[in-house]
């Protein structure tokens, strides 16, 4: 349980995160887990019925994502709603009404047979990720650093497409989904995180809640961060060609650190690399060689990465990765500047 | 100084108007820590043919220099550049140039007096030269090439292209390769002066400020500078009729996108020029009637979307928006789908249903609840709340109003509005498809 009080906002959010394991086996199912889940509980027992209710308590915003965290695999359920003091009139607690709301959604699924999952709802719902995956070439930014993580991370966990994939998806019915379901109920890290104006006892409120109370204890099934030695691995290109305006490169860089200390160093070090309009990306391959508008990097402190992103024009290729390459020596030999 | 408060969401906005013209913004939020500071200059990327004050010849400029100028005005004199500067107090900084205006922006947790006077120094210092210029033209290009690839802002660009005949909106705001190509420093200067005047810009400040303190560290910033007199903006006019109703392209996309708009009236139309309303309280208002409508019609509750759902036309609620400034006004619904025309003929039914049918009380009364909440969260971040500020005083809003307006909108009302707007002849599509 993670709680901030605060009464700077006009808002209070609620958030539950379930984190397990990333691997090929369950890609899939927990891609299709969330979006099941959002289309009805045993109290609210269709998306319409979700969705009218939210609208009654002034537009609550329910949502839910899907994440991939290092090695873990995170479902992300929130819901947010209008601190009490600024509604327009006495109305009950918003914020017990929205936990009841979201803890019902997330642990109290609308079953068929009280077995299996609804199969109209996950045959749709199949269907939309099978069109989102198919989707992913669409945005060219996007495919180009997935495909980037994809051969970097070709036989790890953190190679997976976080939506999983099409073959998958015919094997999976509404019985062997639910069985699933329950078994990463039952073994997953729950967070719940609250942020808000709290005013009385919102962890026994939580506690005593009868989706709560059913759970059993556990020692979750997640990978903690490790800081193991990656391999030195040799430069390895890959080229797609595909009917666009601009070329997208993006240049994908493992990072060893030896403490989590050193953590802080690489946040740094990407800053100067390409955090920010200042850093050395921006500055060299955008303001001095104008070849791109963008021209950024990035760092993940959970997998210790950084992804170069330049949008190019496809002929100044051989030149804009010259330039990159010279930033990553300059920062070798210490000329930040 | 005026100062208006809004009980509901429990916020107050201070107004000053300087002698030089300018006009100060300030919404306190105590114990926030972050500072918003927003710099608003009335000159869009639509404004490209105007009359300067104390003159007589019609200026017409080349599309894009609103945003070329917004690109080039971070260059500083002497050789630095006012983002560096910036980033370098550890402060976020930015631009944008939209429609109807300029804007240069930054937000800090610490260092915000040291950051506000590179900020104030470089917005009024423009420094252009022919070579400068010439640089800045690689980058813009390339920025208007990542545009063309993207499938959602074809979509949009389409949009407005079915509707409309001459307004400038349906001009890309960074111009074309073609016409940036025709801008020089003459022209950048020309357009600098004319337009930042401190008569012709707004400055909104939100953060945990003392309101008369503040406003004398703005003083204390400016350079001597006099109110130079009525800029005349010379706009085309527009004919009432959408110029076709659908626009389809091919880009490479798995999932087809759609946007449908719905061409409005407003002060450019040959026709409504007289009969549209410049009183501001009703342009709210039916803006208001226009976000309920759209929820009621095409929402995440309501019966359309629960069909197009269940069939797999969409499975995503649509983007539904109405854009509005002084010179035009239309709604965009947009999304993907699998079959756009299907979705466009069922929303053009629909609209027709509503209209015979009339309006459900039950779904009006939870829509309203569910758009007043929207409204209020509209002020839980600095950045937000000063943007909407900056926008809405552009169109001649105080952005408090939506809050004070929903109450007294009724079924009647909606029903009035639903006929006058929603017309089937001022409907289109556009579609990305592969």
């Amino acid at each position: 349980m993670h709680q901030i009080t605060t009464s700077k906002f006009k808002t209070n959010l609620v958030a539950i995160f379930l984190t397990n394991e990333l691997n090929r086996e369950n890609v899939t199912k927990n891609a299709l887990i969330p979006v099941v889940l959002k289309r009805g509980s045993k109290t609210m027992i269709s998306q319409e019925e979700i969705s009218k209710q939210m609208e009654e308590m002034y537009g609550a915003s329910f949502d839910c994502g899907l994440d991939k965290t290092g090695d873990n695999h995170v479902l992300k359920f929130y819901i947010e709603t209008i601190n009490d003091n600024y509604l327009p009139k006495e109305e009950n607690n918003m914020l017990e009404l929205s936990i009841k709301k979201l803890l019902d959604i997330v642990f109290n699924p609308l079953l068929e047979n009280e077995n299996s999952f609804k199969k109209d709802y996950l045959e749709q719902e199949k269907n939309n990720i099978k069109q989102i995956i198919e989707s992913k070439a669409d945005n060219k930014a996007r495919y180009a650093l997935d495909r980037c993580i994809e051969e970097m991370y070709k036989n790890e966990p953190f190679g997976l497409y976080k939506y999983g994939y099409v073959e998958d998806l015919e094997k999976i019915d509404g019985k062997n989904l639910y069985e699933y379901y329950i078994k990463l109920i039952n073994t997953c890290k729950i967070d719940i995180f609250i942020s808000g104006n709290i005013n009385n006892d919102i962890n026994k409120f939580i506690l005593e809640n009868e989706n709560i109370t059913k759970l059993n204890e556990r020692i979750p099934k997640y990978v903690k961060p490790n800081n193991s030695i990656k391999e030195i691995t040799k430069e390895n290109i890959v080229t797609e060609s595909k009917e666009v305006t601009q070329g997208k490169l993006v240049i994908g860089l493992d990072v060893n650190l030896q403490t989590e200390e050193e953590k802080y160093s690489a946040l740094i070090y990407n800053s100067i690399l390409g955090g920010s309009a200042n850093s050395k990306l921006f500055q060299n391959v955008r303001e001095k060689s104008h070849l791109a508008y963008v021209a950024s990097s990035s760092y993940s402190r959970y997998k210790n990465n950084i992804f170069i992103n330049c949008g190019i024009e496809i002929k100044n290729y051989e030149k804009a990765l010259e330039i990159v390459k010279k930033q990553l020596q300059d920062m070798k030999e210490r000329k930040l500047h | 100084m005026q100062v208006i408060e809004n009980l509901k969401v429990k916020e107050k906005v201070y107004f000053e108007k300087l002698n030089n013209g300018l006009m100060v913004m300030i919404i306190p939020k105590q114990g926030i820590q972050k500072k918003y500071m927003i710099w608003g200059i009335n000159y869009g990327s639509n404004d490209s043919v105007f009359i300067a004050p104390k003159e007589e010849k019609e200026t017409k400029v080349p599309n894009g220099v609103a945003h070329f100028l917004e690109h080039k005005l971070f260059e500083q004199e002497n050789g630095s550049n006012a983002l560096d500067t910036l980033t370098a107090l550890g402060v976020e900084a930015n631009a944008y140039t939209s429609n109807d205006h300029t804007a240069y922006l930054f937000e800090c947790t610490d260092n915000f007096y040291e950051a506000m006077d590179e900020f104030m120094d470089y917005v009024q210092h423009p420094y252009f030269t022919d070579e400068n210029v010439e640089k800045e033209k690689g980058i813009i290009e390339q920025e208007i090439m990542m545009y063309d690839d993207s499938p959602e802002w074809k979509v949009y660009i389409n949009t407005l292209l079915a509707m409309y005949h001459n307004n400038p909106v349906k001009i890309d705001i960074a111009g074309t390769k073609d016409s940036i190509s025709k801008i020089d420093k003459d022209i950048l200067y020309k357009c600098y002066n004319t337009f930042y005047n401190p008569s012709n810009m707004v400055l909104v400040i939100c953060g945990d400020f003392e309101v008369e303190k503040i406003i004398e560290e703005v003083k204390k910033r400016l350079i001597p500078n006099t109110p130079k007199g009525e800029i005349k903006r010379i706009y085309p006019k527009e004919p009432e009729e959408i110029v076709k109703e659908k626009i389809e392209q091919n880009l490479e996309v798995n999932m087809p996108l759609y946007s449908i708009g719905i061409k409005c009236e407003s002060g450019c139309n040959v026709n409504t020029q007289a009969k549209y309303a410049l009183n501001k309280s009703d342009e709210v208002k039916k803006h208001i009637a226009i976000d309920i409508l759209l929820y009621l019609i095409i929402g995440k509750s309501s019966k359309l979307y629960k069909k197009l759902y269940n069939q797999g036309i969409i499975f995503m609620e649509p983007y539904l928006s109405y854009e509005f400034s002084k010179t035009y006004a239309h709604i965009i619904i947009s999304g993907q789908s699998s079959n756009p025309d299907e979705v466009f003929l069922n929303f053009k039914q629909e609209v027709k249903e509503f209209i015979e049918k009339g309006i459900d009380k039950n779904n009006f009364e939870r829509i309203k609840k569910m758009i007043y909440g929207a409204y209020i969260k509209e002020y839980d971040d600095v950045e937000n709340i000063s943007r909407m500020f900056l926008a809405d005083y552009f169109k001649g809003i105080n952005s408090f109003d939506y809050l004070e307006e929903i109450e007294g909108i009724n079924v009647e009302y909606l029903e009035q509005i639903l006929k006058d707007v929603f017309k089937e002849d001022k409907m289109v599509i556009s579609i990305v498809k592969n």
